[in-house]
């Protein structure tokens, strides 16, 4: 595309005259769709404790077929979101064979900073629940669009799951949620990269809509009940032990 | 409670002198201010963040009200960067120091807008990052698509905000770019536009823009206040280009000697590897790892063979395509040199994925193996003890390649092709000595048989997927082509020596001329129609088209090599297959089951004649076989990693080629094979059932499997034995159907740890049952055999430097002959099995295994005992530990013979086959990317 040339004048004068962009805080309430990318040879790729080697070689011989995707969903309201795995398949569905899916759910009220959370972790069904906890994120400068949403980077570095994310907060959807369990920024994180591809998090659909029960909680199910202290200690446990056996920690938890 | 108070009394001093220091720099304060825009208007609901100076952490947030006001209140007094974000404006940043009042007003900040063209090109259209570092802009080169060839001139062009006239002259946000960097570096002088001219685009990462001190400022350390608009132009970081590869040399006593290298050069759409080897030390082919790094991205791929319909695999399923693979297979027998070399190239962007590859493999076998064989009649047996020397070559190129092409997201082409030229010489030396059970040998037979062979084999596929609008809508069709040819002779010399008989002495020359030829065609198609959210109904049709031509002229060369006509024979034979099925798949949330129906026709067109140009034999023979074939798949995810499967199916095989002939073979006249042109398809009711089980948190896993078939028409071998005055005592064997049979398969397999990560046990056993009935002398027999094994290990890590296995395995195969039942056979294979690995010293590794197996048949009174023992010590050496030094002794008791049982039919045979036993051997190897300094633990995963 070729672009009219911009004058020193013309610059002027967009500064004067233009508009700034209207960028009110949008009090969003709806569905936002994410699509999310796994790649398990990157994943992989980011397991330190694993040869340099052997991480080589797999990256080497599984090159670019070792992605899936799968959409998940975010309901939001000013005050709460809740992220779940969507109906939707991401995979062309003619090919169909169908996974089961766990249990899983985060729910956040931000009147009550509450954080609920449903999934299964090595085969066990756990039900969290503590208030929110955001990362240490470090604000970047970089900005691009996502979804129609003008983001900003933000970066922070989970050493337990060996984690380099890379997230993308929008600047007017003043929610401060985002999918899994990342969360903390002062806009909703609509995209996030975990690992340079390990697993990439993207919104692709952005409906407006009056929510009606999808922000419920579901009906009581039965799991274990933890604090976010007590899940960390459960994850570290279950990190140190594949680490000693040599062998990638993210079969069985939640990426 | 003295103790409780001093420490509160000195946390309330603490209070108290914190607040007296307050009143110079408070511990809590708050910051506050306006966001205007650099035009004078205030900025409502702009985000302002305070960060943490050190690393840019984020500690709080908030947002500006309607009249652009913002405040954090009641935070730590320490030093902050203030950041304001706002669509539309350049991020701003300002370091804040320690407050010393109360309330630290910054008043009015002022933030400046982007210019829309940036705002609304780059980070709208072109999706780009766009990086802003005060007041650098950066562009993500790689978004601006320019065609191949082209210059960072039309790259520029392309930039929003960025001119280039006709001299190449470079304008950026209307101010004249004075320099140009490459890397941060000047390229070749100062004019600017020697890079933009000459470097290419296609180099390019990243294009930033920003301000520069004038080059006086520079030069003088005096601000003149003048800026100059600067260009840097990053190169792309290829991060993932690179190359690795490895060689490695050895000698040994016994003249034993290897060598082998690799090379691999890559980044990341291109793979380019070359890998060889040579050795006499029964290394056939490349190790597994690589083969692995050799293939690269083309080592696993979808099992695309384009047979749509029941017992094809489903796509996105990754198999190991392992055709015409390099790898070692040697069997254990005979001492073996080898060579072999290849290259692969891969090229993979995504919607195309390219591979070609070539290989030479070739392997000379030298074989002394020692037989013998008891068959067992209604009311006698015999023996005939074997021994063989062979000398065989078997050399081949082979050529594969494959393309898998992405039209758009709907539609898919994949193109394959495979060609292999092979040749083989066999010089086949064989005794034979036989003797009814218990009493003397009644003749010898002396064998001296040449073959030479080649032959060749293409084979290409082509298949296209597309998928309809309609969600789980879609069509899938393929072609292909198969065919292969071999043409070979074999000079065939027979002396039979009688101990008894008037006769003493019987020989026969025979040269056999065999040229066959293959050639299929085939076609299938497949189509799926989403029925409901969870319903999917395909429809699938197949047809092939398969022509051989079989042609075996016998000769006599002792008589002008005139043709035996009673063995030579011309055959044509065609098989027509059509199939035309349907099922209905249900899939939802880990269940998967598909149900369906298929009829099947097989037509079998028949031609004899003696040779080509001959008149038939008979009139040609065509028959046709029709049949309804149920099929059903089942497949469960259950909750916690529980997998169960069952599967059923109806198989109806064709009979093989080499058994419908209707001459026979008889290479050796002590066992004369038939064919019979009047066999039907084999068929069977297969049944399958599978359980898994994996534990992610205590690392158990637990499989369990079991299948059946029930034979409605079972393809036997019948076996007439006769004694014949010029022969002996002869075998005849032909193949001819029955009703019956049945074969039973159970295994299990565990592996759990009794001690996390040190300390794990892994079992595994199967049971293996067939029933085969078959004719021996026109009487009926069944052969059972049932076969247990079982196979225990203990796995003990006591620390990451030491790593000892134990390991034993019991196995009985027991065989009974309905025809006669003191002949029952219980053949038993027994192992134990001790290994160590062990880091004993800095880069310094110590491996070792004990291997002790036994192989009994009571019946025969036979009991063998086979202990081997390996042990090598290797060294790393070098910067990166690239050097690897390994002393190895292979066998070191010197034991190591093969030995294999089987009985099945009315027989049961051992071999014993001598190979290569102790020796030492020193090797080097280099590999570019260095050893690993710690021991192996998982080979893979």
């Amino acid at each position: 595309m070729r672009l009219h040339p911009v004058s020193f004048f013309s610059l002027f004068f967009a500064l004067l005259f233009m508009a700034p962009a209207p960028g009110f805080a949008q009090e969003l309430e709806g569905r936002i769709r994410y699509l999310v990318t796994h790649d398990w040879s990157k994943k992989f790729a980011a397991v330190d404790y694993i040869s340099k080697q052997a991480r080589e070689r797999n990256a080497y011989m599984w090159g670019n077929r070792s992605e899936w995707k799968v959409y998940t969903e975010m309901f939001i309201t000013p005050t709460q979101t809740k992220y779940q795995d969507a109906e939707e398949k991401a995979e062309p569905e003619d090919e169909g064979y169908s996974w089961r899916k766990e249990e899983f759910m985060v729910q956040r009220n931000f009147e009550t900073q509450t954080n609920y959370e449903v999934f299964t972790m090595l085969g066990k069904k756990y039900l969290l629940q503590d208030s929110i906890h955001g990362q240490d994120w470090k604000i970047l400068n970089d900005m691009k669009e996502v979804a129609g949403h003008v983001c900003m980077n933000a970066f922070w570095e989970d050493t337990l799951k060996m984690q380099k994310v890379s997230a993308w907060f929008a600047l007017d959807i003043p929610v401060s949620s985002g999918p899994e369990r990342f969360c903390g920024l002062p806009g909703l994180i609509l995209e996030v990269d975990v690992n340079d591809g390990g697993m990439i998090i993207t919104a692709d659909k952005i409906e407006t809509r009056q929510l009606t029960s999808e922000l419920d909680l579901p009906k009581k199910s039965k799991g274990k009940k933890i604090t976010e202290a007590e899940f960390r200690s459960l994850l570290k446990k279950h990190v140190d032990e594949k680490r000693k056996a040599e062998e990638p920690p993210f079969w069985g938890v939640r990426y | 409670m003295k103790k409780v108070c001093l420490p509160l009394a000195f946390a309330c001093l603490c209070l108290l002198l914190s607040s007296v220091l307050s009143a110079q720099t408070p511990s809590r304060i708050t910051i506050k201010g306006t966001v205007f825009d650099t035009s004078g208007a205030e900025i409502p609901f702009a985000t302002v963040m305070l960060l943490n100076p050190k690393d840019t952490t984020l500690v709080n947030f908030s947002r500006s009200d309607e009249k652009g006001v913002f405040s954090f209140k009641n935070v730590k007094n320490s030093p902050y960067l203030f950041k304001i974000s706002y669509i539309g404006y350049i991020p701003y940043t300002q370091a804040l120091a320690t407050s010393p009042t109360e309330v630290n007003d910054l008043g009015i900040v002022r933030i400046k807008p982007i210019t829309q063209e940036l705002m609304e090109v780059v980070i709208r259209t072109a999706k780009a990052p766009l990086r802003i570092r005060g007041d650098t802009i950066e562009y993500d080169a790689t978004t601006f698509k320019v065609p191949p060839g082209s210059t960072v001139e039309d790259l520029l062009r392309r930039l929003p905000g960025i001119e280039v006239d006709a001299d190449g002259n470079i304008r950026a946000q209307g101010k004249d770019v004075q320099r140009v960097y490459v890397d941060g570096k000047t390229f070749f002088g100062d004019d600017p536009k020697s890079a933009t001219k000459n470097l290419g685009a296609e180099t390019i990462s990243k294009v930033q823009v920003y301000d520069e001190k004038s080059e006086q400022a520079k030069l003088t350390g005096v601000e003149d206040g003048k800026k100059e608009k600067t260009m840097n132009l990053e190169l792309k970081e290829e991060f993932k280009k690179g190359s690795f590869g490895k060689i490695t040399g050895a000698i040994g006593t016994e003249d034993r000697w290897a060598l082998r290298g690799n090379y691999n050069r890559f980044n990341t759409k291109q793979q380019l590897s070359f890998i060889a080897f040579a050795n006499n030390i029964n290394q056939t082919g490349v190790n597994w790892e690589d083969y692995g790094e050799f293939k690269g991205q083309n080592t696993f791929n979808d099992n695309d063979n384009g047979d749509f319909g029941f017992g094809s695999n489903r796509r996105g399923w990754y198999y190991f395509s392992g055709d015409d693979s390099p790898l070692n297979n040697f069997d254990g027998r005979g001492f073996t040199k080898n060579y072999g070399g290849g290259t692969n190239y891969n090229f993979d962007n995504k919607k195309s994925k390219f591979n070609i590859s070539y290989f030479y493999n070739e392997s000379t076998l030298n074989l002394d193996q020692y037989s013998f064989r008891e068959t067992f009649l209604s009311d006698n047996s015999f023996t005939n003890t074997d021994t063989v020397t062979q000398l065989d070559f078997r050399g081949s190129h082979s050529i594969s390649t494959r393309l898998e092409q992405e039209i758009d997201s709907n539609d898919i082409v994949i193109i394959k092709a495979n060609m292999r030229l092979g040749s083989n010489t066999s010089d086949n030396r064989q005794g034979q000595l036989f003797a009814e059970s218990g009493m003397p040998p009644t003749n010898s037979l002396e064998l001296n048989n040449n073959t030479e062979l080649s032959s060749w084999r293409l084979s290409g596929t082509a298949i296209y997927r597309h998928r309809f609008k309609k969600k789980g809508r879609s069509i899938a069709g393929s072609a292909g082509y198969n065919g292969s040819s071999s043409d070979g002779t074999e000079n065939i010399f027979s002396l039979n020596r009688f101990f008894q008989a008037t006769t003493l002495t019987e020989q026969i020359r025979q040269l056999n001329n065999n040229d066959n030829q293959t050639q299929q065609l085939k076609a299938s198609l497949l189509f799926t129609e989403p029925l409901h959210k969870k319903w999917f109904w395909e429809t699938f049709y197949n047809f092939s088209q398969t022509d051989n031509k079989v042609n075996r002229q016998v000769l006599n060369p002792e008589i002008n090599n005139e043709r035996i006509d009673n063995l030579s024979i011309f055959y044509d034979f065609n098989v027509l297959y059509n199939r035309l099925g349907s099922d209905v798949r249900y899939s939802y949330e880990g269940v998967n089951i598909a149900v369906g129906l298929a009829a099947q026709q097989l037509q079998l067109d028949g031609k004899y004649a003696i040779d080509e140009n001959l008149p038939l034999l008979t009139d040609p023979i065509r028959r046709n076989f029709t049949n309804l074939i149920p099929n059903l798949d089942f497949s469960w995810q259950l909750p916690n990693n529980m997998w169960l499967g069952l599967n059923y199916g109806y198989g109806v095989e064709e009979p093989r080629l080499n058994d419908l002939q209707p001459v026979p073979n008889v290479n050796n006249p002590a066992f004369r094979t038939e064919g019979n042109p009047n066999l039907v398809p084999q068929r069977s009711h297969d049944v399958s059932g599978n359980f898994n089980y994996w534990n992610a948190a205590s690392f158990a896993n637990v499989g369990i499997g079991m299948g059946a078939n029930f034979f409605d028409n079972n393809i036997v071998y019948n076996q007439t034995i006769e004694v014949i005055d010029s022969v002996g005592i002869r075998t005849t064997t032909r193949p001819d159907n029955v009703s019956g049979g049945q074969n039973f398969y159970t295994y299990l397999w565990s592996s759990f740890p009794i001690i996390k990560t040190k300390l794990t046990f892994d079992v595994n056993g199967n049971i293996n049952a067939n029933r085969s009935p078959s004719f021996v002398n026109g009487v009926e027999n069944e052969t059972r055999s049932n076969g247990y094994q079982v196979q225990a290990g203990l796995n003990l890590t006591p620390n990451p430097k030491l790593i000892v296995g134990l390991d034993g395995s019991l196995g009985f195969n027991k065989i009974t002959y309905s025809i006669q039942e003191s002949q029952n056979q219980n053949i038993q294979n027994h192992s134990v099995d001790a290994s160590i690995k062990w880091q004993f010293a800095a880069k310094t590794f110590l491996e070792s295994n004990l291997n002790y197996s036994v192989f009994r048949n009571d019946r025969f009174g036979f009991n063998q005992e086979v202990p081997i023992w390996n042990a090598s010590v290797r060294r790393l050496l070098g910067k990166n530990n690239r050097l690897e030094v390994r002393l190895a002794a292979f066998d070191l008791l010197n034991k190591k013979v093969s030995i294999t049982q089987t009985g099945t039919a009315n027989y049961v045979i051992r071999n014993v086959a001598s190979t290569l036993a102790r020796y030492y051997m020193l090797s080097l190897s280099y590999n570019m990317r260095g050893y690993e300094d710690k021991l192996k633990k998982n080979g893979w995963w």
